[in-house]
């Protein structure tokens, strides 16, 4: 037999009438963080004090080992050393795995750690100098707000503005748990409710959001410039994410979740989610990092890289306003975007186009383990839409900044 | 039984559970969700290897997003299997709501009172024993973060049986 | 007197009266329905969800579905 709802609820009730009794409730501390974190007059100063907290932790953290200890390491060690041992390899060797061999006899002159290039110098340095400390940090911020309870709390609060584009605070999960790693975040789309919600936010996930990675070599290499990235990728988000809703059919159904009460973290789970994810970091991305150094390496040593630049020049001049010579960094980017990003000849660059460039490696294509999950994830009428939007999305993205530097005169 | 189903409403510890059944690795966070794929593992019950699989959690069997279509399929997929039934204790009717759902489905039922520990601080007291006479299944209060009670579900686990709902009801009596 | 959840102001507690049978089936399973005592625990502004309490348990809802929840209230 099958009861209708409202028999169930009457048998549960009879049921608990019978072996439930409930206490007086009593006020804890809590109940009382519970509350002031959703109320939106002390709720909203108390996200953004969580979020400059989870900021600077992050910053502090993965400048301690990059900049205090590898930056030292590789430079004054590790590539003089491994460029002696490796001295008599021939020439082709010797510079995908070190780097070009004049330069090396002139000490790397620059920053040795991305200026040699070999897939055992700068291919080491960035997964194992900045990238690790940087996604072991995010990690470690984002286990910890997972473990509290505190994200369906910002749900509640962002639910206003992510209802504007059709998601709902939900989709601020995704979307934080991205912020470490994309591949998470898109499984954790599925916690939405419709289709048309799920499609939104992967789509807008592989496009707007950096992954920790990029975050990290960002957070190296052009630290002045992060607070513009983040907030022209927000307007992005929240963007492009608008005309989604107006073009792409389905429900956006309203917000209907369950606020759990506040929980301390317990650390065995904290370290060990941290460590399950870094691990499929180390695994999966440092694989490709080295493969993309060697790609680029291959393509100088060939001349290749000259004729494809050469090729490309006056298109990424005309459309986005980048020089041709940051042509090997977007080719890598298809492999991974950290790795692009430490490519990008910054001295060779104004801050604009610097700026332009790391834009357009964050919407360029999603990286290939994100990629693979797209395709198990969406069907293929929502696959070929995401690519759609990728492309347009560059080029509109891409065409708009740079005209603005040309307005501005930049 | 060669297999047990984990299900539960969202939130109420299914993946802290796993874990401790399994020793396997289910992703633990304090947001309703975190599971959104089922995870498998294995347990001995009674010095038999049986497969456990962590489901997500779902409010009802009316499923409401994709991760709860994911929980449906399983059950569904299932028939032999038997199911763990997790409730948070603090908010035990809701869990009884779905707890009555997949026992009118004929599924073979045990329930693990979890969450004991909320539940006491906030002064919510459940007579066990007496829940296990009118419902005719096993119930076990647990507090799987801190492993309590987790034996005495894995010796119970063999007890599980599917229950008629009109006898529920007759044991309950009127309102 | 009765009203709309979305009406309820913060802090205001009241009991369930009548959910959209759209609804009901839906939000059964999370605890809310009918005869069930409900408190606002806060309301988002610019349209944004409520937060209410049920059962001890705390529930985010949209303002359009918090719109199909009749409330009696006390006054």
């Amino acid at each position: 037999m099958k009861l209708t709802v409202d028999q169930r609820w009457d048998l549960v009730d009879r049921i608990s009438k019978k072996t439930v009794t409930v206490g007086a409730y009593k006020a804890t501390l809590k109940n009382a963080l519970a509350d002031v974190t959703v109320r939106p007059q002390t709720g909203i100063p108390f996200a953004i004090a969580v979020l400059y907290g989870f900021w600077t932790f992050f910053g502090e953290f993965a400048g301690l080992f990059t900049d205090g200890f590898f930056v030292r390491i590789f430079g004054t060690h590790w590539i003089p050393w491994i460029g002696e041992k490796l001295a008599g390899l021939p020439d082709w060797a010797f510079t995908i795995l070190v780097g070009d061999r004049a330069v090396f006899a002139e000490g790397f002159p620059g920053d040795p750690c991305f200026a040699a290039g070999g897939v055992l110098t700068t291919g080491l340095f960035m997964p194992f100098g900045i990238v690790l400390w940087a996604v072991l940090a995010l990690f470690l911020v984002l286990a910890v707000m997972e473990d509290t309870g505190y994200l369906p709390r910002l749900a509640v609060l962002l639910d206003t503005v992510m209802h504007k584009i059709g998601l709902h605070g939900f989709a601020i999960v995704p979307t934080l748990v991205s912020l470490g790693c994309n591949v998470p975040g898109v499984t954790a789309a599925r916690a939405l409710e419709t289709r048309k919600q799920r499609f939104m936010i992967i789509a807008l996930l592989g496009v707007f959001v950096p992954c920790g990675a990029q975050i990290g070599m960002m957070e190296e290499l052009v630290p002045h410039l992060i607070g513009w990235v983040f907030l022209t990728l927000a307007i992005g988000y929240l963007g492009f994410g608008w005309v989604l809703n107006k073009i792409w059919p389905g429900e956006s159904p309203e917000i209907l979740m369950d606020v759990p009460p506040y929980r301390a973290p317990q650390w065995s789970n904290v370290w060990r989610k941290t460590w399950m994810r870094t691990r499929h970091f180390l695994f999966v991305a440092v694989p490709f990092v080295l493969l993309g150094c060697a790609i680029v390496m291959v393509l100088y040593a060939t001349g290749a890289m000259d004729a494809i630049a050469g090729g490309l020049e006056g298109f990424l001049a005309t459309v986005f306003g980048v020089p041709a010579s940051a042509t090997p960094s977007l080719v890598v980017g298809f492999l991974r975007k950290d790795l692009a990003i430490g490519l990008l000849p910054i001295e060779a660059m104004t801050t604009y186009q610097v700026f332009k460039s790391v834009i357009l490696l964050s919407i360029y294509f999603p990286c290939l383990a994100t990629f693979a999950l797209l395709l198990r994830e969406l069907n293929w009428k929502e696959i070929l839409a995401t690519l759609g939007f990728l492309v347009v999305t560059i080029f509109v993205f891409g065409g708009v900044l740079n005209l603005i530097g040309m307005a501005g005169g930049w | 039984m060669n297999k047990v189903l984990l299900m539960g409403q969202s939130n109420v510890g299914k993946s802290v559970l796993f874990n401790c059944l399994s020793g396997g690795g289910a992703t633990v966070s304090n947001y309703p969700g975190t599971t959104v794929d089922f995870d498998k593992g294995r347990m001995a019950i009674d010095g038999k290897i049986v497969e456990i699989i962590d489901v997500p959690g779902t409010f009802s069997l009316q499923p409401k997003d994709k991760a709860e279509e994911v929980a449906l399929k399983m059950l569904e997929g299932e028939k032999d299997a038997v199911v763990l039934c997790v409730i948070d204790s603090s908010k035990i009717e809701r869990g009884l709501y779905l707890a009555l759902e997949l026992i009118e489905k004929g599924c073979p039922v045990i329930i693990a009172l979890n969450m004991a520990d909320v539940a006491k601080d906030a002064n919510i007291r459940i007579n066990a024993e007496k829940l296990e006479d009118l419902l005719g299944v096993p119930v076990v209060t647990t507090v799987a973060t801190m492993g309590e009670g987790l034996k005495k579900l894995v010796e119970r686990m063999k007890e599980t049986r599917s229950v008629k709902i009109e006898g529920i009801m007759k044991s309950v009596g009127g309102g | 007197m009765e009203k709309k959840l979305s009406q309820m102001l913060y802090e205001e507690e009241g009991r369930i009266k009548k959910i959209d049978p759209g609804l009901r089936a839906q939000i059964a399973g999370m605890g809310i329905r009918e005869g069930k005592e409900i408190k606002m625990m806060t309301k988002q502004p610019i349209k944004g969800p409520v937060v209410v309490n049920v059962d001890r348990s705390n529930t985010s809802i949209g303002l359009g579905l918090a719109d199909k929840i009749i409330v009696e209230v006390e006054k």
